[in-house]
């Protein structure tokens, strides 16, 4: 099935030219994301007579007021900025792998994958009317290098430089890292030159009035509640956006803004609504719409370094002892579709999973075959467990309930700790626990099953009981899976790259360094009262939560009045 | 003037104590800012970043713990409160000079209102005690402070706002109002503060009835009210110029003492109204390990207690006599 992205035929450019560029772009993408549908050239028809104008309000608990900072380097406020303001070289959608030319039109690896090359868009000009040039994604990157505080995709440990080169920027990798083209193309927003070479001290540097190239720009009537966001009447995809104001309220918790929500006050929402069919549809069932898309894992972390979970057959187990059709049922209202062992997210990653080796093991919730393996695992009698859990997340609270109950039935006494944020934190990184409930890569998105499992497998993030780690918190070493997880990074090759997540799936599978339990999803409802051109199930062209970046430019550059 | 004098060493002592206990308390919590914002942020930030954060935040720097002290105690006289963590990097005092406007105006007029309020309240009930308004008002006023605050505040949203569609259940403003010296800001700022204000008044209200009311009652008993009633006074002067303004002695204290936790923002109002207070913002810095900001609110709620304790003692010197003399 193909889907076609809704970008603009650009008005003036040589027919050729697109078709090149989409054929290159065709080449590339197969290689790199394998297995993924690839991207089409960003020239195809828009909808025509679509009407221009509009005021779009989101609805999303963003739970403080907003600063007045719109900096693309402060992870505090860049949601705000990156994607609608400042743009990236290339937009990536998680939910299906698809890539979008942004700032970039195109790209090439060479030298042994060592060497990254963008070829930039021409054309394109900064909201106060200056060119955009290469020089300006060179200098982004290289004032991220400068001031180490803004290196906050921790790109620098990679690269080796950035340098522009006529109307391409190349990039020097350190060593080969592949993966990394994710945040380098998609998770950065590109700054000027013009405007960031004059700041003393772009860490601390409050950027209030922020000159980008994206469809939007910040009106100055911004007040602390409320962002308002103005129609770029320059931006370079002619004709969008077909909006002319964004509003976006700030909440400071989730029920104003839920009541917001459900009072058609707002358009699109990003909120964890419970019992949304009465809360939210049943308000106006024939304009307002849910869909929540899977794109991650939360995961029961087990302490692998603590006896008795030390034993792989005490873990298998453990994963045997998991009812999780109950805990999305019971747990999550059934929003949250149940995960499986390998920790590859489905349906995004059907094509990444290996369902022969995940049939033999068939992870389904089985009491017997639990019981069988702890006696395997050498536990005699009944076993005493404890789990930590961050209290706030009230469903998380709920699912670790259901698993409490599961695991009496095979004689596991299953004791939950509800802590607070920083407590749970602390505890975590440090190791000081049995079994830990989180999310698998702290609920980043992202377009492959490489970034869990890299997160859940990968040694060199780890720490020794006692130090904070940053991920791997279940202390899995294996000199092996390391050197997979290496592979991976060194190659664009998609067969290579699927015969290795198959090893790495059969890690899971055996070792059960982590239980996937549910997989999480993005909050997303929207109402068709005023506006179309929503995303939707059938039509996954962004992962469609507000606070998603830099996806929320792509919608919004496409929804308009009706 | 002595009295003065000892009351300000007293109050310098305790506020010494107080910048004190407020630099160690917050740096006993586990953990650092730099991990707090990677797990608030979760879903929106790379988890790479933590040695980014650690870096722009100036965490981790390994200094002597004494040094850090003795540098607080020299930017607090300076009155340089450095950068927030939780809305990095902008200065603390320009976080809380937004937040604060909103705070005083609502929590602290409310404060005043249910305080004038209640004394009257209080005082006529004590007048015509045993009739009809004692019977009900003072009972029902206590009924109502003893509910959970959030309870009252949400049943109000849901009836007033959300059923009834009368008032804004809310913020502070419109959502797409700008702050500005018009009729029509000022408007909406009143329409949105009816409801958090009204659940304020309903749930303290009571406290000053009650005490007020007790207070009355043993001032009416005195002589010189008696001397006052048969010299033929009319009731109203008697009331309030010989009763009530004798009576209302203990409250003032009371209220200068509320007037002091104004500043700490009613945390529960500003949560469940979304109101943007100098309350939620102290919840903000405590979940997020926000130490400057922390800091300076504690700071700030200190001082203005301080102060608020000193005025009553002031006060109470300048409207009673006998303490006066006492001293």
């Amino acid at each position: 099935m193909s889907l076609h992205t809704r970008v603009r035929r650009e008005a003036g450019k040589p027919f050729w030219v697109g078709m090149l560029t989409g054929a290159c772009i065709l080449a590339l993408a197969g290689s790199v994301f394998g297995g993924a549908v690839p991207a089409r050239a960003s020239h195809s028809s828009a909808p025509t007579n679509v009407k221009m104008g509009g005021t779009l309000t989101i609805d999303n608990e963003s739970g403080a007021l907003w600063t007045g900072n719109y900096s693309p380097f402060n992870p505090a406020v860049n949601a705000e900025s990156i994607g609608i303001v400042y743009e990236p070289l290339i937009y990536i959608n998680v939910l299906l792998s698809k890539q979008t030319p942004m700032l970039a039109t195109g790209y090439t690896w060479s030298n042994g994958n060592k060497t990254l090359t963008f070829t930039i868009r021409k054309g394109v000009k900064w909201t106060d009317g200056k060119s955009f040039t290469p020089a300006d994604v060179a200098f982004t990157f290289n004032l991220v290098h400068k001031f180490p505080g803004l290196d906050i995709n921790a790109v620098w440990t990679v690269l080796k430089s950035v340098k522009a080169q006529g109307n391409t920027v190349v990039f020097a990798f350190k060593q080969q890292a592949v993966p990394y083209f994710f945040f380098i193309a998609n998770a950065i927003g590109i700054a000027s030159q013009h405007i960031w070479s004059k700041v003393k001290n772009p860490v601390t540097y409050l950027d209030k009035q922020p000159v980008g190239t994206g469809p939007f720009t910040v009106s100055p009537s911004s007040s602390p509640q409320t962002i308002t966001y103005l129609r770029n009447p320059h931006y370079w995809q002619k004709g969008k956006p077909y909006l002319s104001k964004v509003l976006y309220p700030a909440f400071t918790a989730n029920p104003p803004a839920n009541n917001f929500l459900e009072g058609g006050l707002a358009d699109w929402g990003g909120q964890f609504i419970p019992n949304i069919k009465t809360a939210y549809i049943n308000r106006d069932p024939t304009y307002n719409h849910y869909w929540f898309p899977p794109f991650g894992n939360v995961d029961i972390f087990i302490n692998t370094t603590v006896k008795p979970l030390n034993n792989k057959y005490v873990r298998q187990a453990l994963a045997y002892a998991v009812d999780r059709n109950r805990v999305s049922t019971i747990g999550e209202y059934g929003y949250e579709p149940p995960a499986n062992q390998t920790d590859v997210v489905r349906p995004n990653f059907n094509s990444w999973y290996d369902a022969s080796l995940a049939n033999k093991y068939n992870y389904t919730f089985n009491p017997s075959k639990a019981k069988t393996l702890l006696k395997k695992g050498g536990v005699k009698g009944s076993l005493s467990l404890s789990v930590i859990n961050i209290g706030g997340n009230t469903d998380w609270v709920s699912a670790l309930g259901v698993v409490q109950a599961d695991f009496a039935q095979i004689g596991v006494k299953l004791h939950i700790d509800n802590l607070s944020q920083t407590d749970f934190n602390n505890r975590l990184f440090n190791g000081h626990f049995q079994l830990g409930y989180n999310a698998s890569n702290n609920s980043l998105a992202t377009p492959s099953p490489y970034y869990d499992l890299r997160a859940v497998l990968f040694s060199g993030n780890s720490a020794p009981i006692g130090q904070a780690a940053s991920s791997d918190f279940s202390r899995w070493r294996d000199s092996a899976t390391d050197k997979l997880l290496n592979q991976f990074s060194a190659t664009t090759s998609a067969a290579t790259q699927h015969s290795i997540v198959n090893k790495l799936e059969g890690i899971m599978l055996e070792q059960v360094p982590v239980i996937p339990v549910t997989e999480e999803v993005s909050w997303y409802q929207y109402s068709t009262k005023k506006f179309a051109g929503w995303p939707t199930q059938q039509n996954p062209y962004v992962n469609p939560a507000p606070y998603a970046f830099p996806d929320w430019e792509i919608l919004l550059s496409t929804v308009h009045l009706k | 003037m002595a009295f003065i004098i000892r009351r300000l060493e007293f109050f310098l002592i305790t506020l010494w104590a107080a910048l004190t206990i407020n630099f160690f308390l917050p740096r006993l919590m586990p953990g650092n800012p730099a991990e707090a914002m990677i797990s608030n942020f979760h879903g929106r930030l790379n988890p790479q970043a933590l040695h980014a954060l650690e870096v722009a935040f100036g965490v981790n720097n390994n200094e002597n713990i004494f040094a850090q002290y003795g540098e607080y105690l020299r930017n607090i006289a300076t009155g340089n409160l450095g950068n927030s963590l939780t809305f990095f990097p902008v200065p603390v005092m320009q976080v809380i000079g937004e937040a604060l406007p909103w705070t005083l105006g609502l929590i602290g007029l409310t404060t005043v209102l249910s305080f004038i309020l209640g004394t009257l309240i209080g005082m006529i009930a004590a007048w015509r005690r045993g009739g009809a308004a004692d019977s009900v008002l003072p009972v029902v006023f206590i009924v109502t402070s003893a509910f959970p605050y959030f309870w009252i505040g949400i049943i109000c949203i849901y009836v007033f706002s959300l059923q009834l569609g009368w008032l804004p259940g809310n913020l502070a403003y419109n959502v797409d109002g700008s702050i500005a010296l018009s009729w029509d800001f000022l408007g909406q700022v009143l329409k949105h503060g009816i409801l958090p204000a009204m659940t304020i008044l309903v749930t303290s209200i009571g406290g000053w009835i009650l005490t007020m009311r007790n207070t009355m009652i043993t001032t009416l008993s005195e002589d010189y009210v008696r001397m006052a009633k048969a010299k033929g006074l009319g009731s109203l002067r008697v009331m309030v110029l010989y009763a009530g303004r004798n009576a209302i002695l203990p409250n003032i204290t009371g209220f200068a003492m509320s007037l002091g936790f104004v500043l700490s923002g009613a945390l529960l109002t500003e949560i469940v109204f979304s109101y943007p207070g100098l309350g939620y913002i102290l919840y903000q810095a405590v979940t997020n390990e926000d130490y400057p900001l922390m800091q300076a609110i504690f700071l700030i709620i200190t001082v203005a207690v301080l102060c608020a304790v000193l005025l009553a003692d002031v006060a109470n010197a300048l409207l009673d006599p006998r303490t006066r003399e006492r001293s």
